[in-house]
């Protein structure tokens, strides 16, 4: 990828941060951390790599994408609405009655979304499920998703993984956000699954670590894809939590966000600014 | 042919390999189960659509649950507390609140895994799976009856619970009965008690209303293969005609049919109802034939029954 190319996607991320802390704006609260840390990836898979028609999110043979951890569904809801999958407006419904936004993804509400996931350790079956069905009906349809560090701990992830494996998977991809903080605390000290790519491996999957904030190696990985053929694909995307916020980065303490008035302030004038430089890098590369 | 006995595993599984023979939307999956659950010609004859996961009931389920939003049908048979009690969350959220159109089928259920202990009894599937919103409970009650609860289920399109057995099941009809999720039938009238069944209960029911009648008891005995959502008109219509009512299931006492049953009752038109199963404890283990005379879940043992409730 070009320069250029990469410097609008870096711009796209930018602009979801921005439709992050606007959500939050909305309803006083969110799980912040995890939805800034996979930021770069998600918006790497649906502006760069995903088949997918925001104007017919059924579309047959699309890609799929599940957030397995649910709680970054602001994460996916950014994405969707920069892309095109619904009106801005509707971000500044985030946690309201009958919201089409709630605390966590629900297919039937929101169009795009592929799961209602939530409940830590069901992405990775129903992702394996839904890469068996595309494989059976001869689609070259990918199935992507989006784990949490600390969701690893759930015993039902590892029965998935041993299923695509088994089952010679390779049109999933799995990217495991590993921001290493989760509520308690570290996520080595509350329960240690490093080094996660190891895991993996151990399981037969092929496995590639990458810096998950940098979009260039993003986009490295996803061309890789995949990364040997029979095998599921694991990315370890090495993350900062609340990447983008000077004063919540690498803070367990923002996987929850209940922002201060100025705290709020602070978010929207670092993401504006962001954007700002970006757009005119941009710009500056175009010409 | 009536009082044959079939074993209702082989039952189900002839009877939904015949229809993925013509409907090639339907996936079975194993969690080493698809051979003693009747798949294994169908593993001979379509691998590419029998899919086997090795002993892992959530994971199974989620997976299930992921096909089916590529449009396949996935059925998934194992022993019952296991596609129950063990994966009930994935049950809950990857087919109920997604509403994926998947079917799970509990063998080997209530006490039928007798001599092997309470791990292996399923004794709430009915009470916890109907509390799952969009979900359908069967629980056919003969051999003819599974394998037209087969067909129901293939057929509607939401996720469905079936509840079936392992030893031989006697048939209770002389052809295959018509099967609509949701109704229940009259198999035998009466006047005195209605014993109101499911399962594999309700042939104990019909040998019981033999031997009241016998003793000059009529009994009528109506079944309910569909156990959620109940046919409550036919409840409402039987509380009214009958008066006095006696629910028997090969499951606790209370949380499955017979709860359903006093729900519509307490609603509609209140009688007297005895709820019959099992008490809630971790049953003992021994012969299936012992444990049931033991529960007084087999025929003599809900004549009993009967007679203490109508004596009351």
């Amino acid at each position: 990828m070009n320069g250029k190319d990469l410097k609008r996607l870096e711009l796209e991320a930018a602009r979801c941060r921005r439709n992050v802390v606007r959500m939050v704006e909305a309803s006083g609260h969110g799980h912040l951390g995890g939805a800034l840390s996979s930021m770069d990836i998600v918006t790497a898979l649906y502006f760069y790599k995903m088949h997918c028609d925001p104007k017919n999110p059924g579309l047959e043979d699309r890609d799929r994408f599940l957030l397995s951890a649910g709680h970054k569904c602001m994460v996916q809801y950014a994405v969707l609405a920069e892309k095109g999958y619904f009106d801005k407006s509707v971000l500044d419904t985030y946690g309201g009655l009958k919201t089409l936004l709630p605390g966590h993804p629900d297919m039937h509400k929101l169009p795009g979304v592929e799961a209602n996931t939530g409940a830590l350790g069901h992405g990775l079956s129903l992702a394996a499920g839904m890469a068996l069905g595309l494989r059976l009906d001869g689609k070259k349809s990918q199935v992507y998703a989006v784990m949490g560090d600390g969701e690893l701990a759930e015993g039902s992830n590892w029965e998935a993984a041993a299923a695509a494996a088994h089952h010679h998977l390779d049109n999933l991809t799995v990217f495991v956000d590993f921001n290493g903080l989760q509520i308690s605390g570290k996520v080595q000290d509350v329960m240690n699954f490093t080094p996660i790519g190891d895991h993996f491996a151990a399981f037969g999957w092929a496995v590639k670590d990458i810096d998950g904030n940098n979009m260039s190696q993003v986009v490295e990985a996803l061309d890789a894809l995949p990364l040997t053929p029979g095998k599921p694909n694991l990315i370890v995307a090495h993350t900062v939590k609340s990447k983008g916020l000077s004063f919540a980065e690498n803070k367990a303490a923002y996987h929850y966000w209940t922002p201060k008035d100025e705290e709020l302030s602070q978010a929207i004038q670092e993401t504006e600014t962001a954007i700002a430089r970006l757009e005119q890098e941009w710009k500056e590369m175009a010409q | 042919m009536k009082g044959e006995r079939k074993d209702p595993r082989k039952e189900l599984g002839a009877a939904v390999s015949a229809l993925a023979e013509q409907d090639p939307r339907i996936v079975i999956l194993s969690a080493d189960s698809g051979g003693s659950s009747g798949f294994s010609a169908f593993a001979g004859a379509h691998p590419e659509r029998y899919f086997e996961f090795g002993i892992m009931e959530q994971g199974v389920t989620g997976i299930a649950a992921g096909l089916a939003t590529t449009g396949k049908i996935p059925v998934f048979c194992a022993i019952a507390p296991f596609v129950t009690c063990r994966s009930y969350e994935m049950f809950r959220n990857d087919l109920g609140y997604m509403r994926q159109n998947v079917k799970i089928i509990g063998r080997n259920g209530g006490i039928t895994y007798s001599d092997l202990g309470a791990t292996h009894h399923s004794l709430e599937d009915y009470a916890i799976m109907r509390m799952i919103p969009g979900a359908v409970v069967l629980s056919p009650q003969s051999p003819a009856e599974i394998r037209a609860a087969a067909k129901a289920m293939l057929a509607h399109e939401g996720p469905v619970y079936m509840r079936i057995g392992n030893p031989p099941m006697p048939e209770i009809y002389d052809e295959e009965p018509d099967f609509t999720i949701g109704k229940g039938t009259v198999l035998r009238p009466g006047t005195d008690l209605a014993i109101l069944s499911t399962g594999s209960a309700t042939a104990d029911a019909l040998e019981a209303a033999e031997l009241l009648d016998a003793k000059g008891i009529s009994v009528r005995v109506v079944g309910f293969p569909t156990v959620c959502p109940i046919d409550e008109e036919l409840v409402i219509q039987t509380a009214r005609e009958v008066g006095k009512l006696l629910t028997v299931e090969e499951h606790y006492a209370h949380g499955g049919l017979g709860t359903l049953v006093a729900e519509v009752c307490a609603e509609h038109c209140p009688v007297p109802i005895r709820m019959h199963g099992i008490p809630k404890e971790y049953a003992t283990s021994g012969p299936y034939d012992d444990l049931k005379a033991y529960y007084r879940i087999d025929a003599p043992g809900i004549a009993q029954v009967a007679q203490e409730f109508l004596n009351k």
